[in-house]
């Protein structure tokens, strides 16, 4: 029996007519690309009946190795590469092409994500996706926020601080944010670069951590962080399925799952202005202010490529989670989904 | 119950996404697979096509270094006089045949040591001379992407690689006075759109000294040498290498300029 091998590039290479052979598959699994997300049988994704033989009819295996990069159908060792380059390019004009294409908007829908999130001092967030570092930083807000509210109402209650409290304060040791930590975890070194960047710019330090990984494979132990978040990352991921998984893992009992993410939207009217503002406004904002129309082309692309919010809601189900909901924002053009792991 | 059958429907869900179909989105543009002219065109509506030339005037006008937004501008707004200009190629005999075999200007594509080994004041050896003295390479034009026409696109290709050529038969160097005064002959001569509104608005950023002398001595220059040359896009250039400059500039009736700009703007 003949078996095609695919390369990285997703074209059937060598025909071998030899059996099945062990090396010759560990071979081709070592030589694709190191971002692949978490692939753990490769030599069975790289093998099967090639096409040119005959008419072979695409079986359910072949389907499934096969996925989209926006409105193209790529392998699926091709999109995380793929997507990668997207990033990388965007990174360093990402916060300015999202002020210029949401027209400020974005700001406001994430601030309704941490106002959902509704944080108290003590919480550990795992921000996935989280490359320039836009919810770590308002969750770092909030917290410090929360937390000098709380001294000033136990200021105003006559509860005096304690001696350890007031020495702490002169010292300067005292933790403005009462046990809190943000973990920003992302796959593109670059967009951590960025958010990096921002931080030392805006004087973010303490309770913030950069780590670079793949949400379908996490580098982080069972049960460890009280909110998982999500925003406008989750569209991007090869299987989806995984990271909700990898979700549910790293959560505590009791823990919060939240997504932001561009959804359906519901109004005829809004949708469609929405897609004349898609496809004709936003490649050309790309284009003009980032100098790459393709990169904004894939994202845009991209949004319609996601499931829809009853769909998405399910899959979270699906990966375990309970209480599952979503709260449609600006029309449905984002929604965020929560769901708690029990 | 639903749960339990939603957990045996797992395997199914784990290829989501199938593509949507293209009539759930009217008014995309299509970027990948059919409807491309050319391996690097991305097609464009007319309303992309408007606000592309609007938005990279903007920016060119805003950050001078975006050259890529120049390019743009030119694609976008340039349609129908390409068309003029390819039909004037095809009329002459030594343009027909730059149409026909479709030269190419880039590194790869240049001898640079025979280039080098040709005498003093020959064509190409000048050239190689603006290239060194200037610091530039013919591989810094980026590619067509937004002309509707594969052959209008190579039109611009070509009329990009010439530009370094136009630089060496006026003399002038590439700091923005030189660019200025070469875009005013390349507006009288192409009449693209995009040439105009450079050579209109380029002039925007000058000091009060260096317009001066633009306007009552370069200008003046580029233009009345724009209307008596030739089209420059019908000069087979690969093929006159070994032709002196001065003879050169004879045949196309360009006279040495007023002044020299390299120590102005």
């Amino acid at each position: 029996m003949q078996h095609g091998v695919l390369s990285a590039g997703g074209h059937p290479t060598i025909k071998m007519a030899a059996p099945r052979s062990w090396a010759l598959w560990s071979l081709c699994g070592r030589g694709w690309s190191p971002v692949l997300p978490g692939c753990r049988l490769p030599w069975l994704r790289s093998c099967w009946p090639s096409g040119p033989l005959g008419a072979r009819p695409l079986s359910q295996e072949k389907r499934a190795t096969e996925t989209h990069f926006g409105f193209e159908t790529v392998s699926e060792e091709e999109k995380g590469g793929k997507v990668y380059q997207v990033f990388e390019s965007v990174a360093r004009k990402y916060d300015v092409m999202n002020d210029m294409m949401s027209l400020g908007i974005h700001r406001v829908w994430k601030d309704l994500l941490l106002l959902k999130m509704h944080p108290f001092p003590g919480t550990q967030l795992l921000d996935v996706a989280g490359g320039t570092g836009d919810i770590a930083f308002r969750f770092l807000n909030y917290v410090q926020a929360q937390h000098q509210r709380k001294q000033k109402r136990q200021l105003r209650a006559q509860q005096n601080l304690s001696w350890e409290e007031i020495a702490k304060k002169y010292q300067n040791q005292e933790d403005s944010l009462g046990g809190s930590r943000v973990m920003v975890c992302d796959i593109n070194k670059e967009m951590l670069k960025m958010g990096k960047q921002k931080a030392c710019a805006r004087g973010y330090k303490a309770g913030l951590a950069w780590v670079l990984g793949d949400a379908e494979e996490l580098p982080f132990d069972d049960d460890k962080f009280d909110v998982y978040t999500i925003a406008f990352g989750i569209r991007n991921v090869t299987h989806i399925d995984r990271a909700l998984q990898e979700a549910h893992r790293v959560l505590k009992p009791g823990g919060r799952f939240l997504c932001l993410e561009f959804s359906q939207v519901n109004n005829p009217l809004v949708s469609r202005l929405y897609d004349v503002y898609s496809f004709q406004v936003i490649p050309v904002l790309g284009e003009v202010i980032a100098g790459d129309w393709k990169s904004y082309q894939y994202l845009v692309e991209s949004i319609r490529q996601f499931p829809p919010q009853e769909e998405f809601k399910e899959m979270i189900e699906d990966a375990g989670f309970q209480k599952v909901t979503y709260e449609n924002l600006t029309s449905g053009i984002v929604a965020i989904h929560s769901g708690f792991k029990l | 119950m639903a749960t339990l059958l939603r957990r045996s429907l797992r395997p199914l869900r784990a290829f989501r996404g199938h593509p949507r179909p293209a009539a759930d989105v009217p008014l995309r543009a299509t970027s990948h697979g059919a409807g491309l002219l050319y391996p690097e065109h991305i097609p464009t509506s007319l309303v992309q096509k408007a606000l592309l030339a609007a938005g990279s005037a903007g920016m060119a006008l805003y950050d001078p270094y975006r050259h890529d937004m120049v390019a743009v501008l030119g694609e976008t707004t340039g349609y129908r006089t390409l068309k003029v200009l390819r039909d004037q190629m095809r009329r002459d005999p030594e343009g027909a045949q730059i149409l026909q075999e479709r030269p190419r200007i880039s590194l790869a594509t240049l001898d640079l040591g025979k280039l080098r080994s040709l005498p003093e004041d020959s064509f190409g050896r000048e050239y190689l001379r603006f290239l060194d003295v200037n610091r530039v390479s013919p591989d810094t034009r980026a590619p067509t992407r937004f002309v509707d026409d594969e052959e209008l696109a190579y039109v611009i290709q070509r009329y990009r690689e010439v530009h370094d050529m136009v630089h060496t038969l006026l003399g002038m160097p590439t700091n923005i006075l030189g660019e200025i005064v070469v875009k005013w002959f390349e507006a009288v001569q192409t009449g693209l759109p995009m040439c105009i509104l450079s050579a209109l608005f380029g002039p925007i950023q000058l000091s009060a000294q260096s317009l001066q002398v633009l306007v009552s001595e370069l200008i003046p220059w580029a233009v009345q040498n724009g209307r008596r040359a030739p089209c420059v896009l019908n000069l087979y250039y690969e093929r006159r290498w070994e032709q002196p400059l001065r003879a050169l500039r004879e045949e196309l009736g360009i006279t040495e300029p007023p002044r020299r700009v390299e120590g102005l703007a």
